[in-house]
């Protein structure tokens, strides 16, 4: 049963999110009992660029090596999630085992030869 | 310094040995005062009963006991979802999660005074020292410093996405602590999943970081986030590959169950892997955004990196999330290679859960040693050296392990022969690969040029030095 086996980590998350949240509150009252300081200008509230005006939003595209990346991490992990039911049953398999295993990897590590030849794994 | 010299009067404040000396006292009379409190309590001269304090995990069992003599009576309103016997398990539950926020939240207190102590002590300074008795206060005068500042948010931020990732980063955090095995009996979630929850649950992390990043609209910011995130993706694949190979060879994804296979065969998992153990705790390091892989908030590149427009209490919790995790990290390199509770059989004697302790901060003790050391890497090397170095061997001694763990099925020698032949195949592979991986990837270690720093000796020895300065 899912709710008995994981549901005191249930109780544990609404610990994590009281937990920061209260230092907030905190900060919050000390506004509302005149304690802390509100004072809000233009300059003040600029998005921090040391000392320049900021120019335009960075909500735009970004390099995209970073995307070559993220797929490659995909794939990667999803290999490794595969190989965690085969590392816990694999002490009672027979050298059969190890053949399909590698078999597996050597796939993925012939994926990750060729990205690594056509450059994929260059950071420029 | 004279009076004469010293034309602004800095008030130099030497701490007296008399308050030393007091505190001294008073600590030791405490300590003695609670071994005694202790010992009357334990040995049963109250009510006769002697009572187990090695394992908090055993009280916790006899209350549940009890809670599960009131439960039978009670209608099962909630055992559809909870199981037969909820009112102990919400009890559990609740207790539980309190010992653990209590224990994390003093944890980030004091660490923040450890943190810099330490850190002021490797690199030759003193630290804070001023707030209370050796600056012991300061960690409470930060909080009400930053708890008094003004909350800034830039205008073109998206608000309510702004609020969220100091809140957030803290159900990583928290979380991970629940599969932490205390002591035999004392685990939170003792699930048979564990080393799979701990991957899911840490990797969490970098959506809180990215969201800060694109929440802030401010371009170091955003590439503080996007830096992070390539980095922290790229070394979870090392990380779990290390984990992989722990499960490997115990067999078993439960926490408890590994650091009992450790306890069963005599040896530490880091003796028989070592290569699993610096994966593991490189990429920790990386999934941690400290030195030497912090390049989250590489201050002379980024400014602060995805923190960048965050300040008071906000950025205060991003600051305390970070050493409650390296603690964390501490805590999962004793679990799984240092023995966790074990220590050659003084467990029976000292409380478990104080030697998983003592294990947890000698790991965050070498996480603050690094930081002190090291300088920063940068951003491009980081890459190349997860994907080019440690992933490939990394696959290399997931396959040797297998070999070696269905070898073991069928030789038929005491373990500990069996161990000793693992731990120096292993120990032989990994001083091979890692040089030949260096020059496949071609390292040239004699075309290296060797700089020397100048030293006084050399100059002339010391009064040398003193006469061309004085010149």
């Amino acid at each position: 049963m899912i709710p008995e086996q994981f549901g005191r980590v249930g109780v544990l998350l609404a610990f994590a999110l009281l937990f920061p949240a209260l230092p907030l509150a905190a900060s919050y009252a000390f506004y509302k009992l005149r304690i802390r300081p509100e004072n809000h200008d233009p300059i003040k509230d600029a998005t921090y660029e040391c000392g320049v005006e900021s120019e335009g939003t960075s909500w735009g595209q970004f390099n995209a090596r970073y995307y070559l990346f993220a797929l490659g991490f995909v794939i990667f992990d999803v290999e490794v999630v595969f190989l965690y039911p085969w590392a816990v049953v694999h002490a009672e398999l027979a050298w059969q085992a190890i053949l399909k295993a590698s078999l597996f990897i050597g796939i993925l590590a012939f994926g990750l030869a060729y990205a690594w030849r056509r450059g994929a794994l260059e950071w420029r | 310094m004279s009076a004469a010299l010293d034309p602004i009067r800095v008030r130099v404040r030497v701490t007296s040995p008399r308050l030393a000396v007091t505190l001294g006292i008073v600590l030791v009379l405490f300590g003695a005062a609670s071994i005694g409190i202790a010992y009357v309590v334990v040995s049963g001269m109250l009510d006769g009963h002697w009572y187990d304090f090695r394992d908090l995990g055993l009280g916790m069992a006899h209350l549940r006991e009890w809670l599960n003599e009131v439960n039978a009576g009670q209608p099962a309103a909630l055992s559809a979802f909870l199981g037969d016997q909820w009112i102990s398990y919400i009890t559990g539950a609740l207790l539980g999660a309190t010992g653990i926020l209590t224990f994390f939240g003093l944890l980030l207190l004091i660490l923040v005074w450890v943190e810099r102590r330490l850190i002021g002590r490797i690199q030759v300074r003193k630290g804070p020292n001023r707030v209370g008795p050796f600056g012991l206060l300061q960690p409470v005068a930060d909080a009400l410093k930053l708890i008094q500042k003004e909350v800034l948010i830039p205008i073109g931020a998206d608000r309510f996405m702004f609020y969220l990732p100091p809140v957030l980063v803290f159900i990583p955090g928290l979380l991970v602590w629940a599969v932490v095995p205390w002591a035999p009996n004392m685990n939170y979630l003792d699930t048979n999943v564990g080393v799979i929850y701990l991957i899911a649950i840490s990797s969490t992390a970098t959506l809180a970081i990215f969201m800060a990043g694109w929440a802030s609209n401010n371009h170091y910011a955003l590439l503080g986030a996007m830096r992070t995130v390539a980095m922290m993706i790229s070394y979870e694949i090392p990380l779990s590959l290390a984990l992989l190979m722990v499960v490997l060879m115990t067999g078993s994804m439960q926490l408890s169950t590994i650091v009992q296979w450790q306890v069963d065969h005599h040896v530490w998992l880091g003796m028989l892997m070592p290569l699993a153990l610096f994966t593991f705790f490189f990429s920790s390091t990386a999934e941690l955004n400290r030195t030497p892989n912090d390049i989250a908030e590489a201050e002379s590149e980024i400014v602060a990196g995805f923190h960048t427009e965050y300040s008071g209490m906000k950025f205060g919790l991003f600051y305390a999330v970070e050493l409650g995790n390296a603690v964390a990290v501490g805590a999962f390199v004793a679990a799984f290679f240092l023995g966790g509770w074990s220590l050659f059989g003084l467990e029976t004697w000292i409380p478990p859960y104080l030697i998983f302790a003592a294990k947890a901060f000698g790991g965050y003790f070498v996480l603050v040693w690094l930081r002190g050391t090291l300088p920063r890497f940068r951003l491009d090397q980081l890459m190349s050296f997860a994907w080019k170095y440690l992933i490939p061997i990394s696959l290399l001694q997931v396959l040797l392990v297998a070999i070696e763990v269905t070898a073991m099925r069928y030789m038929h020698f005491p373990d500990f022969v069996e161990l000793s032949l693992v731990g120096a195949a292993n120990l032989a592979f990994t001083i091979f690969i890692v040089r030949a991986w260096a020059t496949f990837l071609g390292y040239r270690p004699e075309r290296e040029q060797v700089l020397k720093p100048t030293m006084a000796k050399q100059m002339g020895g010391l009064r040398a030095a003193e006469e061309m300065r004085t010149r």
